[in-house]
Formats: C-alpha cells, sequence, structure tokens
C-alpha cells in the first residue's frame, strides 16, 4: 500500500486533482461520522421511503447527477467523484461494512460494544448508509459520463455499470413499497387475514381456499446410535442410508438386511401392519447379523409419529437401530383464489412454484411440521413488490455486462 | 454407481494423472515428451467426467448439494481451465497445477467419505439449482487459478524474472471467472426471487458471495487504471481469493453461520 500512495506525496495534500489519500480521508470521515451519528442517535428503524416520495426522491437524485455532471465537472468535488481513487475507495469502504455484517450476526447482541457501535443492525446502520450513497454517487456519475459520451466501445461499461446503479437503487428505494404477508390456510376454510413482519393484521382483496395440502416425503433413514448418549454413531450423522425393501447395509461388523418396509404402519401386538390412519409412522422389519459371531437379532423399527413413539431395536450393549422421521421431497397445496367480484380461481402452490394474482407473488411456505404429512395447515406467503420490474431489468443489464465481458476480456483494458 | 466406487475411479484417475504429469516435466527437457503428457492427461479426465455423469444418474438428483460434491465439480472444472488456458497461452507449470490441485480435491474427498444420501429438500429442486452451481463452481476455479498466476507473479517479481505476459494471463482469468461470478450471483438473485420471494436477504453466505464480488470489481478497476503498478494488483488478487475462500468453506465456521439458509450440509 506504501507505493500506492508513493506516487502522491510527492505532491501536497488537498492539491489538486484528489488522489486515494485524500479519497480514504474524505471517506473514512464520512464513515466515522455515520458511526458518531449511530452512537448517539441510533436507527433502529429501517431506512424505508414509500411511494410517492421514492419515486421523487429517485427523479431528484437522477437530475441532480445530470446537473452535476454537466454544469459542474469543474468543480474539485464532482471531478473528484468520477475519478478512479474515490470508485475504489468507495468500492473498499462499502466492502468494509459488509464485511463487518458478514462477521458479527445480524441478531440482538448482548456484547456492549456490539450493541453501542450498532454493529449487529448494519443495513439500518448510518456509516453503511453513507457508504452506500457515496457508493451511488461514483457510479452514477461515471454512468453519466459515459452515457453522455456514448460510443459502442462503452456499450460494456454503460450496461454494467448502468445495470448494478438502477439494480441497487430500485432495491434500496422500492423496499419501502415491498409488502410481505403471510398467511395461514387450514383445509376446508377460507383465509383472508394475513400478517405482515411485524405481526399486523391486513386484510386480503381476496380470500384463499385450502382444497389440499400433499406432502410426498423420501423414505426414512437408518442409524446407529449410541445407547448410553443416544447420539448417532456413525459418520457424524451424515450419510445415511435410506430404509428400502431387500436392502443390506453394512455398520461396523453388522450386517442389515431390510426385511420389510411399511410406509404407513400400526403396531398390533408385537407385529406392525399396513393401516390408513392419520398419524401412522412408516416402520421396517429388519434382520441384524453380527459379521463376528453369526449371532442373528430381528425385529421393528419404527421412526414414529404425533401419535405413536417411535421403536428402536437394541442390537448389542452399545448399539441400537434407528429409523429417522422421514424427510419431506415436495409439498404442494391446491387453493382456490375467491375474489370479491365472485370468481374462482384454482390453482397449485409448490416450493419453487409460485402463483401470481394481481400484483402478488404467492409461495408455498411452511406447513405444520409437528403433524407432518397429516397437516392440515399450510403457510403461503405473499409478496407484492412494485418495482421488481425495474430492479429485473437492472439485473439483466449486468447479465448482458457480465456476457459481454466474457466475450471481450480485457482486449478493450490496455491502452499502453 | 455411487460414492461406494469413488476409490476405484480416483485411483485410476489419480495415477493415470502422475502419469501424464511425470510426463509433462520430462517435456521440460525433450519437447517430444508432450505429445504423451497431453493425452494422457486427457485420459484422466474423462475418467473422471465418466464418474460423475453416472454418480448424476445414479443419485437422482444433482450431485451439487454437499461440500463433498462440489469439491468433486471443482476437481473436474480445473483440468478444464487448465487445458484451455495451456492451449492459449502454452503455460505447462499452469496445466500442472490445475492437474494437481484437482488431485488434491479428488483426494480430500477419498478421505471423507461423502453422502450415500439421494434425499434433496424442496428448496433445491429448481431448475435454477443446475446453473447456480455449475456457473460459481466453474467461476472459483478460474479465479483459483489467477490467485496461482498472481502468487507466481510476486514470485517472479522478487526473482526479477517478472513478465507482463503473466499478467495478462491473471487478467484474461480474472475476467473470465468474474463473468462467470456475476452470473452465478444474479441467477442466485433470481431463484431466491422465485423459491423465497425475495432476491437478496443478506444470508451470510450472500454477504460474503457478495464480498468476494467486491474484491475482484477492486482488482479490476485497479488493473484498469494503474496497469503499471503490478505488485499491488498481484496484492490486490491474492487478497480476493482468501475472500472467496471464506465464502466457500469459511462461513460454515463464522458465528454468522446459524443464520444462514446455504447450509445443507448438516442433516
Amino acid at each position: 500500500m506504501t507505493e500506492m500512495f508513493s506516487q502522491n506525496n510527492k505532491r501536497d495534500f488537498w492539491e489538486h486533482p484528489w488522489g486515494y489519500m485524500e479519497s480514504f480521508f474524505i471517506g473514512t470521515g464520512l464513515l466515522l461520522t455515520g458511526f458518531l451519528i449511530e452512537m448517539f442517535i441510533p436507527s433502529s428503524e429501517e431506512f424505508l421511503i414509500s411511494y410517492p416520495y421514492n419515486v421523487v426522491f429517485l427523479g431528484g437524485y437522477i437530475i441532480l447527477l445530470f446537473v452535476a455532471y454537466i454544469w459542474f465537472s469543474n468543480v474539485q468535488l464532482i471531478r473528484w467523484l468520477t475519478k478512479v481513487p474515490a470508485s475504489i475507495s468507495s468500492i473498499v469502504l462499502v466492502t468494509f461494512m459488509v464485511m463487518i455484517m458478514g462477521v458479527v450476526p445480524q441478531i440482538p447482541s448482548s456484547n456492549e460494544t456490539i450493541t453501542f457501535l450498532g454493529l449487529n443492525h448494519i443495513t439500518t446502520h448510518w456509516a453503511f448508509l453513507f457508504m452506500l450513497f457515496l457508493f451511488l454517487t461514483c457510479l452514477g456519475l461515471v454512468t453519466v459520463k459515459r452515457i453522455l459520451q456514448f460510443s459502442w466501445s462503452n456499450f460494456g461499461f454503460i450496461v454494467s455499470h448502468l445495470g448494478l446503479f438502477i439494480a441497487l437503487v430500485a432495491g434500496i428505494l422500492g423496499s419501502g413499497d415491498l409488502q410481505r404477508l403471510s398467511l395461514n390456510v387450514y383445509e376446508g376454510r377460507p383465509s383472508f387475514v394475513a400478517y405482515n413482519d411485524d405481526n399486523h393484521e391486513v386484510e386480503l382483496p381476496f380470500a384463499v381456499y385450502l382444497n389440499d395440502f400433499i406432502i410426498e416425503e423420501y423414505n426414512p433413514k437408518l442409524a446407529l446410535v449410541d445407547n448410553i448418549s443416544g447420539d448417532i454413531a456413525q459418520n457424524n450423522g451424515k450419510n445415511l442410508y435410506l430404509v428400502e425393501k431387500d436392502e443390506t447395509y453394512y455398520f461396523q461388523n453388522y450386517e442389515v438386511y431390510l426385511k420389510d418396509y411399511l410406509s404407513d404402519a400400526g403396531k398390533h401386538g408385537e407385529k406392525y401392519f399396513f393401516v390408513n390412519e392419520v398419524g401412522s409412522p412408516p416402520a421396517a422389519l429388519v434382520s441384524v447379523r453380527n459379521v463376528d459371531t453369526d449371532s442373528i437379532i430381528e425385529g421393528w423399527i419404527s421412526s414414529g409419529s404425533f401419535r405413536s413413539p417411535f421403536e428402536a431395536l437394541k442390537i448389542s450393549e452399545d448399539y441400537s437401530l434407528v429409523m429417522t422421521i422421514p424427510e419431506p421431497k415436495k409439498f404442494s397445496s391446491n387453493i382456490n383464489i375467491l375474489t370479491k367480484e365472485g370468481e374462482r380461481i384454482n390453482t397449485i402452490l409448490e416450493v419453487n412454484e409460485s402463483f401470481e394474482y394481481k400484483g402478488w407473488d404467492m409461495y408455498q411456505l411452511s406447513y405444520d411440521e409437528k403433524m407432518g404429512k397429516w397437516s392440515d395447515l399450510s403457510v403461503v406467503e405473499l409478496v407484492r413488490d412494485p418495482w421488481l420490474p425495474v430492479i429485473y431489468s437492472g439485473i439483466f443489464m449486468m447479465i448482458i455486462g457480465a456476457i459481454n465481458m466474457f466475450w471481450l476480456g480485457n482486449k478493450i483494458n490496455k491502452e499502453d | 454407481m455411487t460414492w461406494i466406487d469413488f476409490p476405484l475411479y480416483s485411483g485410476i484417475i489419480g495415477i493415470v494423472w502422475l502419469l501424464g504429469l511425470v510426463f509433462l516435466f520430462l517435456s521440460y527437457k525433450d519437447v517430444n515428451k508432450l505429445k504423451y503428457a497431453l493425452p494422457i492427461l486427457f485420459l484422466g479426465w474423462c475418467v473422471l467426467i465418466v464418474f460423475v455423469g453416472k454418480l448424476w444418474m445414479e443419485l437422482d438428483r444433482p450431485p451439487m448439494r454437499t461440500l463433498g460434491e462440489t469439491r468433486l465439480w471443482y476437481a473436474t472444472f480445473l483440468p478444464f481451465v487448465g487445458f484451455v488456458t495451456f492451449f492459449r497461452w502454452r503455460y505447462k507449470w499452469f496445466l500442472a497445477y490445475s492437474i494437481l490441485l484437482a488431485t488434491v480435491f479428488l483426494m480430500i474427498n477419498y478421505l471423507n467419505p461423502e453422502t450415500y444420501s439421494k434425499t434433496l429438500m424442496p428448496a433445491l429442486q429448481s431448475p435454477w439449482f443446475v446453473p447456480h452451481v455449475l456457473v460459481y463452481l466453474f467461476s472459483y476455479a478460474v479465479l483459483a487459478a489467477s490467485s496461482i498466476v498472481a502468487i507466481k507473479g510476486i514470485y517472479d517479481f522478487y526473482q526479477e524474472s517478472f513478465s507482463l505476459e503473466t499478467m495478462k494471463l491473471a487478467d484474461n482469468l480474472v475476467y473470465i471467472g468474474f463473468a462467470f461470478l456475476t452470473l452465478g450471483l444474479l441467477f442466485g438473485a433470481i431463484w431466491a426471487k422465485e423459491a423465497w420471494g425475495h432476491y437478496w436477504t443478506w444470508d451470510p453466505k450472500e454477504i460474503w458471495a457478495f464480498l468476494t464480488w467486491m474484491g475482484y470489481l477492486t482488482y479490476i478497476h485497479y488493473r484498469h487504471f494503474h496497469s503499471h503498478k503490478t505488485k499491488q494488483s498481484l496484492t490486490i488478487l491474492a487478497l480476493a481469493f482468501v475472500v472467496l475462500l471464506v465464502c466457500w468453506f469459511g462461513v460454515n465456521y463464522l458465528p454468522v453461520a446459524q443464520t444462514s439458509v446455504h447450509n445443507y450440509t448438516q442433516q
């Protein structure tokens, strides 16, 4: 780093044009100011401005960037903002703030220093907002500069920089208009009162009726547990085998053969039989052979459910075989959307497959995990983000910029 | 074909590559040996691809969930980067490095037997899953290569044998790697929107991915305007790779890991 500054040291501090020394001086000055404000006026509230103020702010900001560049580009401050030292210092300082976020968990903390400096809520931290503002202003000005001096050789530069500017600005300003609600829907009952992040009730302009909630599950897994500690005694609990009929697995010196597997089972006496009842857990009949002594132990194991206890098979003084609770493979809700006009729209919500209705994106969020596949509750998330098309256009421009960069490499970069 | 066959396959690949590397080193003395080295190394790579392909078919899900699976992809991409770079720039040392590093990753997988699990949680069952992970791992492989170039450059600098060609190679690798890094990040954002309703949630993995992106962004900007200050550029490049490593492995060990949705290895 010393060499980086050496060139600047040949001239006086604050002599024009400003270099890295001045850039980092201004940047860190702004950063410290942010921290000072944070200590005295902590910003616990999220920085949100909503429609129409965010649109006005955005318009004003963009006009200001153009005006600043067109009429005031000979002002030292504006000229400095369009130069590389300002860009690099703002990139480094934003990176610094984000790095704090990447190390300190962003949750309420019992550590006084963290709380005092506000390190556990960086996204609403004054210093972060200042750095982001500096970063965006640099980015905005260089983009304006290149747009006004447009040539096709600037194309990659413009799409990538403008795309990033649009995506960031729209993301920040748009968060004030973002609505995210969660709606509990029970089978056979229409629901229209959702809750927002602060747990306030929000009435929807339509109702959601759950016809059916469906879960597909993977088979349960087989695990060897330590009788004393109760811990899984194999591969640190990872890499468990799926229970499948007629499979043979090896645990240490045991050969485990799965004689039978029932996905829904009920116990009668010592045995399990296939039943079709709510809360019937999977069960398997296993035969365990000790390879050293050739002795065989046979018995049933079951993962249990909210209605039935689990069943383990003790295979020695030290170990037992157990069956884990099945993991969900796919869960979905068959719903009807009922509008005030009396319309009825049928659709299926699934993880990764949302449904859009009148500006609301509906997502399959969760269900009653204790009830598992017998859950009659489905939690639907509703998101309304009117700025999304703007953000997507920014992302799309960045994708074009990335492809352009990949294609051209650094052919354009070496003038000298 | 599952991970059960991995020791056999990795053993074959290791032996074939070792043989190829011997020929590659001999080619420094006798250029004719190169025509043996390349096909042998390529053969080892083909065996690896066969293994990855069969594993994918057998698992019924893309083998990209666990760290071990991503190491496997990394080991697959590195030789590719090595071959392409070799044909473009004729760096034998670079090809040797990429093969050696790929071998190291196969070895790590051999020493940490991986999951036989076929389960894949619903959130990961998305058409974005494969492009998101593949693009990222390709990018990581290329950027890792660029950091090796950086270290070689710094070494050459002290040996006073530094050549501008090294810088060109570093730049090319960073540009390609950064383009893919950007795509990976954006694909991730689009997928998150499709699956969870929001494109950016400051999840720890997202934070570190963003930091990695910013690190390489710094390098590109610094290079662009200070192309003669090679030593500083190379230092930035080496540091950026440290951030990348934190993003890939380190996040799981940071205090923030508990709040991450990208933690799929624990079951």
